[in-house]
């Protein structure tokens, strides 16, 4: 099947280095300490950070830092076929890989014998949906006040019709070609996540990195934007 | 239905001074937010918020926020009632609404909350006094038949859920549409018969017998509609009503210790009646509103596909056209 015609465009008109469309926004779950959602092209997730606050099993408690915690779940609504077991592995993996990522940004030793809960919501799914969870954690992490090192933000990018393509959707993660998802910490320029399935020669798979480090660039340019218009509106709200 | 209260209680702390404040306020007609006991909070609602279903709604009442869909698959009749279609609720309690909801802990509260509106939608075992017409499901007697999945997800928990989610139920029914299938002609018994599924047609789905929920809540000694999550924390008991278009009561429970006088529940239930009459003309005229803006714009109906977005944070109204496939 062609993922990329003669003239260079991919099945929803894309070029090879352009992004989905990005739409996103805090505090939108109004009890939480902080939320965000996160829309990357269809792929939508919610996420909401309830903490710091007191450690529930105290078993679990870490020295001098704080403990994070992350729970992934999709909606039964969220992919084409209504499929969705709460706790497969696939989630499993999931949370605990967005766990691993945005406990290097945060600062969990000026928070020690704390908690700090990251619940992710995927409310549809076309690809990229582990990007799309580290991006909005990333958003809800920074409205609830809780300080970090960086703003961790994520991005995917493939390799079909010996193309290197950015930010793949369903159709095009479902190909069988490779799936290169990147998570980095942009001012510090530090890589925290890298996955990859299938297979590539070295050379393909350095520019296919690339290309999605780029990407990351653009989404992180995206974030700060977002928060920055968002403490504008606070600003407004507290006036004179 | 049956409702159990300890799993539905969500642990809010009040200290005496605030259960005072509450309970007084109430007695006075005016909440903690100003409303008077019968006065819904602001409603919001969206519908076909997720394109890959049939059907969907989002409905926020106040801090409450909860997505329903519906979709729909073909299936086959069971053998007891082959003239029917069917439909399964499920309800989903996000642990984004409350932490105590992560892993397996939002588990009792989602199927309390999936039996009472799956109760409340399609009526006793027979199938009598069902909202949805399941006979309108049928494609072909005994063999062929849409199967409609109904899924709800609590996305943020203030209070008065089943309000919500019931509110969102009706109007993801209103906004779906079921595509027209084509059977093909007679097959032996025992084989499955060809189906052609329009790309072109669809029809909607008739919801004027969908009932909605009321909850009132019993603070002290006067009832509440819309009770948020504090509020419910102090109630003595809570009676939740089924009602629909025709001022029918289409199923009914209380929840709470505390026992209630026989004429209080009578009276409950009449004012149910007359509240739930305001909500549902509310929400059909927010929904009927919600359709003439799309019909309107939708130019060339039908060779694009118009998707209408109103973005919130920059007060502007997003309307993309892709290629109809």
């Amino acid at each position: 099947m062609e993922y990329v015609n003669p003239e260079g465009l991919r099945l929803d008109g894309r070029r090879f280095n352009e992004m989905r469309q990005i739409v996103a926004e805090v505090g939108v779950v109004s009890k939480a300490d902080g939320s965000a959602v996160f829309e990357m092209g269809n792929t939508k997730v919610i996420a909401a950070v309830y903490g710091p606050r007191e450690i529930q099993n105290k078993s679990q408690q870490k020295n001098g830092h704080a403990l994070v915690l992350c729970e992934y779940s999709m909606a039964h609504f969220s992919t084409g076929d209504r499929r969705r077991q709460k706790n497969d592995r696939r989630s499993t993996e999931l949370s605990l890989v967005i766990r691993q990522t945005m406990e290097a940004c945060i600062l969990t030793e000026l928070l020690p014998h704390s908690q700090i809960d990251i619940f992710l919501q995927v409310l549809q799914a076309d690809g990229g949906t582990r990007s799309a969870c580290i991006n909005a954690a990333t958003l809800a992490l920074a409205d609830a006040g809780i300080p970090m090192r960086d703003l961790a933000v994520s991005c995917s990018a493939g390799y079909l019709n010996s193309t290197p393509l950015l930010d793949l959707n369903y159709v095009e993660d479902s190909a069988g070609g490779a799936d290169v998802t990147v998570g980095i910490l942009p001012k510090l320029d530090k890589v925290t996540l890298l996955q990859m399935d299938a297979k590539l020669p070295m050379e393909t798979f350095e520019t296919v990195f690339a290309l999605a480090s780029e990407g990351c660039k653009a989404i992180a340019e995206r974030v700060r934007e977002v928060l920055q218009e968002n403490t504008k509106q606070l600003e407004y709200r507290r006036a004179a | 239905m049956y409702f159990c209260l300890n799993c539905v209680v969500i642990m809010v702390a009040c200290s005496v001074g605030e259960q005072h404040f509450l309970k007084g306020g109430i007695a006075q007609e005016l909440r903690t937010d100003g409303r008077k006991r019968l006065t819904y909070r602001h409603t919001y609602v969206e519908t076909g918020v997720i394109p890959q279903a049939n059907g969907s709604a989002r409905v926020r009442i106040g801090g409450t926020d909860v997505i329903a869909s519906v979709k729909a698959e073909i299936g086959r009749p069971s053998s007891l009632q082959p003239d029917k279609g069917k439909v399964a609720v499920f309800i989903d309690c996000s642990p984004t609404a409350e932490p105590t909801f992560g892993g397996r802990g939002g588990e009792e509260l989602s199927s309390e909350l999936a039996l009472a509106l799956q109760k409340c939608l399609l009526g006793g075992k027979s199938g009598a006094g069902a909202g949805i017409n399941l006979s309108s499901l049928l494609i072909k007697e005994g063999r062929v038949c849409w199967d409609l999945y109904i899924d709800g997800l609590v996305i943020s928990s203030d209070g008065n859920l089943l309000d919500a989610l019931s509110a969102a139920i009706k109007a993801a029914l209103t906004n779906t549409a079921l595509p027209k299938v084509q059977v093909s002609a007679e097959v032996a018994d025992d084989e499955q018969p060809e189906i052609d599924i329009s790309d072109e047609e669809y029809q909607q789905f008739g919801t004027s017998s969908v009932p909605i929920i009321v909850t009132l809540t019993k603070v002290g000694e006067h009832y509440i509609v819309d009770a948020t999550e504090e509020e419910e924390s102090q109630m003595s008991s809570a009676v939740s009503i089924s009602v629909n278009r025709a001022g029918h009561i289409c199923g009914l429970t209380k929840r709470g210790g505390s026992g209630l006088d026989q004429s209080v529940i009578l009276d409950m239930i009449s004012v149910a009646k007359h509240v739930s009459e305001t909500l549902m003309n509310k929400l059909d005229s927010k929904i009927s509103k919600i359709h003439k803006q799309l019909v309107d714009s939708i130019v060339y109906g039908s060779l694009f596909k118009v998707e209408i977005k109103h973005n919130k944070l920059h007060e502007k109204i997003v309307i993309s056209f892709g290629s109809r496939d």
